[in-house]
Parts: C-alpha cells; sequence; structure tokens
C-alpha cells in the first residue's frame, strides 16, 4: 500500500528527517503550507528523491514568494492534483 | 454508532497512531491517546507507535499535578486496559534523546524504523500527531 | 472516493484550517463524496459563530458555515474538545446552563464514536493540523 506524505511545517521542525526514515520506494512527499520552504534546498531532498515522487503547492508557494525558487525536483501542483494524490495512493500521512 | 453507518462497511480496520509529541507542552499527545482508546472500544485493531518526542510521555516519575494537569503516564496504562496489545516504540528516539529503557513507566516493545514503517504500510489508516 | 476529513488546528492562529476548507470544497467540486467532517482539539474553534472580522478578512469559520449548508454535509465537533473551550449549541448550554450559544449549528457536537465510524467508513481520512 503506497502512502501520500504531507508535510506542513518548515524546514526548522525537523519532519522530514521522521518522515524519511519511514519512507518506503513507490511513496510521495506533498509540500504544504510552511513545508514549502523544504523545495529551496535541493540537498535536504536529494536522500530521499531517488526513492520518492516530490509534490509541492502551488498556492503555498505563490503566498510565500517563493514560486520561482522551487529547486528541488519537486512538481508544482494545485488543490485539484492535492486531492486526485489522494486518491492515487492508498492513505495519506499528515506531518504536522 | 451514526445512523448513516447502514451501508457495508469493513466493521474493523487496522488503525495506527504515531504519538510524536512530547506530554503537556501541547495536546497532541491526548488527543492521539483519546482517539486510540475510541477506536479500541469499537473493537478496531490499534497500533501505538511513541515515535521522536512522543518517547518524552514514557518517562518515569511524572508528576503533572505541578502544572495543574492530569498525569500522563497515568494514562497511558489506560492503553492496555482498552485492549490495545501493539505498544511500541522506537528504539532510535530514544537513543537520541539519551532516554534508556529503565527510565521508562514500564516495559515496551523496542522497535526500529523499519517495522514501523511496515507497520504504517499495512494499517488502513494513520493518524499521525 | 469517499472522503472524511480531521481538523485538529483553530482557525487564524496557523494556516491549517484554511488548506482544509479550500481541500474540502477542491474535492466536492470534483464530485467526491464527503463522509464526515470532525473538529478535534483546537479544531473545535472552526465552529465559533461569534467570531468577528476586520472587512477584509476573511471569516474562516463562516466559511465553514456555508459549506457545511450549501453542500449538506455531516459535520461533528467533539464534545470533550468543545465543551472545555467554550464551543456549545443549544443542548450543552442548557445542560451547564451557560446561558449562550457559540457553535454553528451546521455542526453536531458528538462523540469521538463519530470519529471512528468515520474512518470505517471513509476510503481515505486526510488529517490537518
Amino acid at each position: 500500500m503506497t502512502i501520500l506524505h504531507t508535510i506542513s511545517r518548515s524546514p526548522s521542525s525537523a519532519l522530514l528527517a521522521s518522515c524519511a526514515s519511514l519512507l518506503a520506494s513507490g511513496d510521495a512527499v506533498l509540500f504544504i503550507e510552511d513545508g514549502i520552504y523544504h523545495c529551496s534546498d535541493n540537498k535536504a531532498l536529494s536522500a530521499i528523491e531517488a526513492l520518492v515522487k516530490l509534490y509541492v503547492l502551488r498556492e503555498d508557494l505563490m503566498a510565500r514568494g517563493m514560486l520561482g525558487k522551487n529547486l528541488a525536483d519537486a512538481e508544482i501542483v494545485g488543490y485539484d492534483a492535492f486531492v486526485e494524490l489522494c486518491c492515487e495512493y492508498d492513505k495519506v500521512v499528515s506531518w504536522f | 454508532m451514526s445512523d448513516k453507518a447502514a451501508n457495508n462497511a469493513p466493521l474493523k480496520k487496522s488503525i495506527t497512531f504515531i504519538s510524536r509529541s512530547a506530554p503537556y507542552g501541547r495536546d497532541n499527545s491526548q488527543l492521539c491517546l483519546e482517539m486510540a482508546l475510541a477506536c479500541a472500544v469499537f473493537e478496531q485493531n490499534v497500533n501505538y507507535v511513541f515515535l521522536d518526542d512522543g518517547v518524552y510521555q514514557l518517562v518515569g516519575a511524572q508528576n503533572a499535578s505541578a502544572i495543574d494537569a492530569k498525569t500522563l503516564g497515568n494514562a497511558l496504562e489506560t492503553l492496555e486496559l482498552y485492549g490495545i496489545e501493539n505498544i511500541c516504540v522506537d528504539e532510535d528516539s530514544l537513543n537520541q534523546r539519551n532516554l534508556m529503557a529503565k527510565d521508562l513507566l514500564g516495559e515496551f516493545k523496542l522497535v526500529n524504523r523499519s517495522l514501523i514503517t511496515a507497520l504504517i504500510r499495512q494499517s488502513d489508516c494513520v493518524f499521525n500527531l | 472516493m469517499k472522503f472524511s476529513i480531521v481538523i485538529y488546528a483553530a482557525p487564524y492562529s496557523s494556516e491549517a484550517a484554511a488548506t482544509a476548507l479550500r481541500f474540502t470544497k477542491t474535492l466536492l467540486d470534483q464530485g467526491h463524496e464527503l463522509y464526515r467532517l470532525f473538529f478535534f482539539g483546537d479544531g473545535v474553534h472552526n465552529a465559533n459563530r461569534l467570531s468577528v472580522v476586520a472587512q477584509d478578512d476573511k471569516n474562516i469559520q463562516q466559511a465553514w458555515d456555508e459549506l457545511i449548508k450549501t453542500r449538506g454535509l455531516d459535520s461533528v465537533i467533539c464534545v470533550s474538545s468543545a465543551i472545555k473551550r467554550g464551543i456549545v449549541d443549544e443542548t450543552e448550554s442548557q445542560r451547564y446552563e451557560l446561558n449562550a450559544v457559540s457553535a454553528y449549528d451546521s455542526s453536531e457536537i458528538s462523540g469521538l464514536g463519530q470519529l471512528v465510524d468515520a474512518t470505517l467508513h471513509s476510503d481515505r481520512v486526510v488529517n490537518f493540523g
């Protein structure tokens, strides 16, 4: 069963390390709210991007002026895709 | 439970709780416990995992009367009373916080991350707070 | 697909409640079914009908109320979280002789059994906190 993980706090929360330690191949991580700041640092994400698909929520990037600063290999998605991803993966685990 | 429950939903699911917050500072640990106990009352398959700061909930000799709160350590004993048998503690989280098994309220099953990964993968639903 | 949404966050103090609101609207617009909204912990503040905001601010509680009414959603506020935070409906107000009602009548005040029921009846449970 594949899992969509959402992370909604900034890198200082250390949520990514905990989430990353529980990822399995085929899972995905979606960055939302302050979690989008993870995507301005591609080094932090390089450890997991080979294993899982990365997504980041467009609205939260836009709000924070970070739309052009998505340096990671994360696909920018809107709310429609957020819902679709929740359907595509077997369950959703939220990190907040 | 609900009058909406007339359709053919499964009667039992496997539900995993990842209790990841320290006690008292926020109420996440309390909320997580309440949800798990409710699931146990309705006879669900409940797994309870202490991860990250959540392991601080297990430190012995808590006395929350000093801060006008209920001692969470006592409440955790109710997990087993409610029939929640699969209670596990992430060993890395203990090590990172210089906690040893002897510092804890009781004896717990220590597990590694790969076991927790497997647990959440095979669960129908995961609550993580 | 059948969703249930659990909201742990109060409006305004974090973005989570607003995210949950946008997510809920989107899934309904896509034609998915919402089995239940469940407001838990500080999330119960989303049902406070006494909120007033500045003219250029979005009133999140009012937006939930409108969404719940126009789409005919099943919305539950956890009773143990609600009454200690002063979120009471007519029934709770009378029970505790409070002479005031602070909860929107579009949500029902009920217990955690409704969350267990939602977990059993939903394909996806999505948490916002």
